[in-house]
């Protein structure tokens, strides 16, 4: 069965996927995926929405995004299930192993620090990978090439900063 | 506790209704979307921490290669499709305190974190543990911005119009469409192919 594709085909579905969300026959709307945390938030801390007004303005961004998660999560996981074997409880990735270190609690301790200013950041911009670089540039929108440039210099330098080069034997 | 668990659920299925009136497709189309959208990440790993971690060390160049071809593809196919009345422009605007500031945290996070937003869910369903971690750290996050929104808000600064490259040349949008398009396809072959061993690449290899 196959479990893995090459990025140009993957570069070439997605262009496809995101036109057909575009379109008319589609959803007539850019594909998202940053707007469903806060609009989960919501809905787990048992935040009313008519008292805060960030809820209130992604109402329906929110449930739109929030269908399409349940969708990514159900579809990848009967795939890692079934075709791309990949599911299995791990904590540490092979390249943080290989690039900082072999810390349990320190991976979970970045994990969340980075989860946590993930959602900040996508926020305080306005949209993410998907929204921004994916369906913002896709239109040639200024404001997602100035979040696309200052993303990609910024991931780069914490990059170096952050691991090491090779790990140290 | 009771009344807590009805109104989550209630609010869930407020979810799926809202999504079934508004006009941008069926529930189970953008339920299908969502599948088709992770699936594609799926196949071609580009969630893997290997992938976006290894980009950041610039030792793995997938990620670059694979956006970039799909929004040249895309901007290109969208022009033409807007041209044609089969879909119209949804820009974000220009908020530059907003764009700089959150590019900034964005792009730090992503780094250490090794996910995005819109990949990280798939090493959830993969059952990869730190990510899950890094959704609780998410969750809060997002509660911090719904909480303190007004004090963000100061930040993100004015809005400087919701403009687009191709709208700078009214009478070349066109061809100011496909040269932008052809030169990030362009961008995307001409990056060279660097690629990051993972766990999962020597099961595949066998």
């Amino acid at each position: 069965m196959i479990n893995k594709i090459p990025w140009w085909l993957g570069g070439i579905l997605m262009a496809l996927l995101l036109l057909f969300t575009f379109s008319v026959f589609g959803a007539n709307r850019p594909i998202g995926a940053s707007t469903y945390v806060p609009y989960f938030a919501g809905i787990i801390f048992d935040l009313d929405p008519q008292k805060y007004t960030y809820l209130k303005e992604i109402h329906k961004p929110g449930s739109w995004e929030g269908v399409m998660l349940l969708g990514v999560l159900f579809g990848t996981f009967i795939n890692a299930l079934f075709i791309t074997k990949t599911f299995r409880f791990t904590v540490l990735p092979a390249a943080w192993k290989k690039y900082k270190n072999n810390s349990v609690v320190s991976r979970l301790i970045w994990s969340f620090i980075g989860g946590f200013f993930l959602i900040i950041g996508a926020r305080l911009a306005g949209g993410c990978t998907s929204g921004h670089f994916l369906s913002g540039m896709t239109q040639t929108a200024f404001s997602s090439m100035i979040f696309g440039a200052v993303v990609m210099v910024t991931l780069v330098i914490t990059g170096k900063l952050f691991y090491k080069e090779t790990k140290d034997v | 506790m009771y009344d807590k668990d009805t109104s989550m659920l209630e609010r869930i299925l407020s979810m799926f209704q809202t999504v079934q009136d508004e006009e941008h497709g069926s529930v189970l189309l953008v339920f299908v979307i969502g599948m088709v959208f992770g699936s594609i990440i799926q196949y071609t790993k580009v969630h893997k921490f290997e992938k976006i971690a290894g980009f950041a060390m610039l030792k793995d160049t997938v990620v670059p290669k694979m956006l970039f071809l799909a929004i040249g593809l895309a901007s290109i196919g969208l022009f033409f499709m807007i041209q044609l009345g089969w879909a119209s422009y949804h820009v974000k605007p220009i908020l530059l305190g907003g764009l700089i500031i959150g590019g900034i945290i964005f792009g730090a996070s992503m780094a250490i974190f090794g996910k995005c937003p819109g990949t990280g869910p798939i090493s959830v369903a993969e059952g990869r543990i730190d990510i899950m971690v890094g959704a609780i750290g998410g969750i809060f996050g997002g509660l911090v911005f719904t909480l303190f929104y007004e004090q963000f808000k100061t930040i993100m600064g004015t809005n400087l119009g919701n403009l687009t490259l191709s709208g700078y040349f009214p009478d070349h949008q066109g061809i100011t469409a496909l040269i932008f398009g052809l030169v990030l396809v362009a961008i995307s072959f001409a990056i060279p192919l660097l690629e990051e061993v993972d766990e999962d690449d020597i099961g595949y290899q066998k």
